[in-house]
């Protein structure tokens, strides 16, 4: 799993850009990018491993999160999904718990225990 | 105003040392429904345990420096101590049934590196409608929306999000999730 040098430059090319300027605009160097380019696999020995153990591909173990618009992209359908189900919840509850289930429990409880401190917040 | 309110090493220790005196205790509450994705605040967590006299409450109230304060005719039990001043005991849980009963009702939530007892939702949903302080109708909306949330998101139906459960004498404890 290697960075496709050709690849860039042609996205770049489609995109009416040249590579110093993707580069510039994403805070990473000449230098960064051509070692990363040079390697023949970018990622962890570890995920190759445990890939090869599985007979899959790593990409097969690796998830995407997506752009952001892809998230939100994918929560607005999850919460047509459920309005769908339940016409008559509230879109900002379906939202605000579909946001929560993405975070740990811990991190829940540690914010419903803070909020609760802020009078500011309803 | 209680200070550090927020779950600390301090509160997770307390309730490590719980389990490792193998107390028979479940989170119950908001925290316990906010643990399980529900959008909502609280200022406590509720510890219901299946019998108060239990030694091992004291020796885990003793490792993270905390004491048992006894009922009065005018005070419910209470913990005191700063790593322990953020959980509330309950004694009752009302609209549901006993606590061997609604131990099937729990679920094991991970909390750091160990897992914790919580009362499912839809039993939180039950208690919260029996009690129906003016506070509990208020977050009865925000708990059912989460609770339909998710069941829909499982494709399954969600029966208690329609229709109250059986509570009380008699009721029969829903299965556990498989």
């Amino acid at each position: 799993m290697h960075v496709s040098t050709r690849n860039v430059k042609s996205l770049c090319r489609k995109q009416g850009l040249n590579l110093n300027q993707v580069l510039d605009e994403t805070g990473v160097s000449r230098n960064a990018y051509y070692t990363i380019a040079r390697k023949a696999c970018v990622l962890p020995k570890s995920i190759v491993a445990i890939a090869d153990r599985l007979g899959v591909s790593p990409l097969d173990i690796l998830e995407d999160p997506g752009s952001p618009n892809q998230r939100a992209t994918r929560l607005i359908g999850e919460v047509n999904k459920v309005k769908s189900h339940y016409p008559e919840v509230d879109e900002e509850n379906v939202r605000h718990t579909l946001l929560l289930l993405r975070e740990k429990p811990i991190d829940r409880l540690r914010r419903a225990l803070t909020h609760a401190q802020k009078p500011d917040i309803h | 105003m209680r200070r550090n309110q927020i779950f600390t090493e301090r509160e997770a220790s307390f309730l490590r040392e719980l389990l490792r005196e193998k107390v028979d205790f479940m989170i119950v509450g908001l925290s316990a429904a906010a643990l399980q994705g529900a959008p909502v605040v609280t200022q406590d967590i509720d510890l219901w345990f299946r019998d108060l006299c239990t030694p091992g409450i004291r020796r885990a109230l003793r490792r993270v420096g905390g004491s048992y304060i006894p009922p009065t005719a005018m005070t419910p039990p209470m913990f005191e101590g700063d790593g322990v001043n953020l959980f509330d005991i309950v004694v009752h849980m009302h609209g549901l049934a006993a606590f061997e009963k609604e131990k099937a009702n729990v679920l094991q939530v991970p909390l750091g590196r160990f897992k914790v007892p919580v009362l499912s939702l839809s039993r939180i949903i039950e208690s919260k409608k029996a009690t129906n302080r003016e506070k509990d109708r208020l977050v009865m909306k925000v708990l059912t929306d989460s609770l339909r949330s998710q069941s829909a998101l499982r494709k399954t139906p969600c029966k208690a999000a329609r229709r109250p459960a059986p509570t009380g004498r008699g009721a029969s404890p829903r299965r556990p999730r498989p």
